[in-house]
């Protein structure tokens, strides 16, 4: 596929773990370990990827062009120099928006629907 | 990485874990093989860290179906990335042979899978030992004051009484007791809830769960087994539980005997008033009728009001008599028991072997689950690919195009 031809758009709906692992590389470059954290923390444990789910929506994602390997490495005595990192490209992250966006629009109507609540306004206080 | 602090059960995990990757095709296995190996590394020791054995064992029920289902997706895309349909069906469809092979392929694989995740679970889970403490039970007498002398035995048989001294086992009376004498809400708080005092109720049910009571059968015997992952803990805990038991018996029939002899000392007490009133009455109707102290019966018909009033004296002296009799008989029992309602047979002694798992048992069943459904996937999956090769013979080659 040409991500650089491809409308974001038509890419939508994503699987669960395609846009988990995108959201995950949104925070910036990671290795799959940290990915399949970063999944688990921001839902609360309710989804842990299994190494086969992870390396093969990876490896889509590759494909796809909405993500790449990325060659800088941080520091070797912090990290294991082996490990891969990826990163979010260009095309990636619209479609990772993209779906956000959707996902902001279901709400919006669960919300029309009266299905969800509003969420609490946050009472700023001022300096 | 593997250091060398990781245990060998974790290095053997990640082993297992390593060949399995086998499944996946072999261009994926080249690209991500390493990858998905570290990562499987990491989240072993999360789960070690976490849980130890029942950590990693629940890692692998999460990462083995994940395996299974990934490597089909992955061998179904390289299938698909065939350059054209009759690449494809060449691949598939190789006429009479392929049902064979397919067969095969299928068998090896799941049974591989069965028959590893059978011995990856065998070697993976905790070992737990038990140890059995022995009671003898006697069924408690149904009257306070059983007739000894009597040819029918007082106590009656009781078709529920195994199943009542179970309940009561398992009851606050007794478990509580234990609980109380081992400091178990400490001790497994400690252990088990990051430190914090456990409440009687929550102790009893984690005793519960790790406890199993059993009747010898025609026998009164009762075996009381408690599991654990500390052998010396088991048969601390059988030995407990079975103390706890005879201890609640004896003093439910200390209890019952106390209170029989408060009953015996009240009706003694009674009498011990009425017999002076008694005697006054027949020493007045001596002196009225005149008679002699010597005079052994009635001479005349008004002497008898004096001679029954005076049979009834002596049988009220004879019973006062019995009763201080039978007071002293149910002291003296009270201090020095005729029999024990429970006696502890055979103490609790720390297994030598792990009672879980059942390693040669898990691994023969594994491997006979494994044969039985390789052999059902195996026979579906050449059946779909004889019925599709019988049509794709049946119908036109597909064009290339």
């Amino acid at each position: 596929m040409n991500a650089t031809m491809v409308d974001p758009e038509k890419l939508l709906p994503l699987t669960p773990a395609v846009f988990h692992v995108l959201l995950a590389l949104a925070g910036g470059e990671r290795h799959g370990y940290a990915i399949m954290q970063d999944v688990a923390e921001s839902t609360e444990g309710r989804i842990k990827m299994g190494p086969g789910t992870l390396y093969g929506t990876i490896k889509r994602l590759l494909e796809a062009r909405l993500i790449e390997e990325s060659n800088e490495r941080p520091d070797p005595k912090l990290d294991d120099e082996r490990r891969r990192y990826y990163r979010l490209t260009g095309v990636g992250e619209q479609v990772v928006k993209a779906e956000a966006r959707r996902y902001a629009g279901i709400v919006e109507m669960a919300r029309g629907k009266r299905l969800l609540g509003r969420p609490a306004k946050i009472a700023f206080t001022g300096i | 990485m593997s250091t060398p602090a990781d245990p060998q059960a974790l290095l053997r995990s990640q082993k297992i874990y390593e060949r399995l990757l086998a499944a996946y095709p072999k261009s994926h296995r080249a690209e991500y093989g390493p990858a998905m190996a570290q990562l499987f590394r990491d989240q072993s020791r999360d789960a070690w860290r976490e849980a130890q054995g029942w950590g990693i064992t629940k890692l692998w029920l999460r990462v083995l179906p994940d395996l299974i289902k990934t490597s089909i997706v992955e061998r179904l895309s390289t299938f698909n990335q065939r350059k054209t349909m009759i690449d494809k069906i060449a691949a598939l469809f190789r006429p009479y042979q392929l049902p064979r092979h397919t067969f095969r392929a299928v068998f090896i694989g799941v049974f591989v899978l069965v028959f590893g995740a059978s011995i990856a679970t065998s070697f993976l889970m905790p070992e737990v030992y038990a140890s059995t403490a022995r009671l003898k039970v006697e069924p408690g007498e149904d009257s306070l004051f059983p007739d000894h002398s009597s040819a029918s035995p007082a106590v009656t048989y009781d078709p529920y009484f195994i199943q009542t001294t179970f309940e009561i086992i398992e009851d606050q009376v007794v478990l509580g007791k234990a609980i109380e004498t081992l400091n178990l809400n400490v001790e497994w708080g400690k252990k088990y809830n990051g430190g914090k005092t456990l409440k009687t109720s929550e102790t009893m049910e984690w005793l519960k769960r790790r406890m199993n009571l059993k009747p010898v059968r025609n026998t009164q015997l009762i075996e009381i087994t408690v599991y654990s992952e500390d052998k010396h803990e088991a048969a601390r805990l059988a030995n407990a539980i079975a103390q706890s038991y005879r201890n609640y018996r004896l003093n439910q029939l200390k209890q019952l005997s106390l209170n029989g002899i408060k009953i015996l000392e009240d009706r003694w007490q009674q009498e011990e008033t009425q017999i002076p009133k008694l005697q006054l009455e027949v020493g007045s109707l001596r002196q009225q009728c005149k008679i002699r102290f010597d005079a052994s019966g009635p001479q005349s018909p008004e002497e008898q009001p004096y001679w029954d009033k005076k049979r009834a004296l002596d049988n009220r002296l004879e019973f006062h008599k019995l009763l201080a009799g039978k007071i002293e008989a149910e002291k003296l029992d009270l201090m020095i028991p005729k029999t024990f309602p429970a006696e502890i047979i055979g103490r609790a002694e720390p297994g030598n072997q792990p009672a879980r798992p059942n390693k040669p048992l898990n691994i023969t069943l594994g491997a006979i689950a494994g044969i039985l459904l390789a052999s059902i996937a195996g026979a579906l999956a050449a059946f779909i690919v004889f019925q599709l090769g019988k049509r794709m013979r049946k119908s036109p080659a597909p064009s290339a195009a």
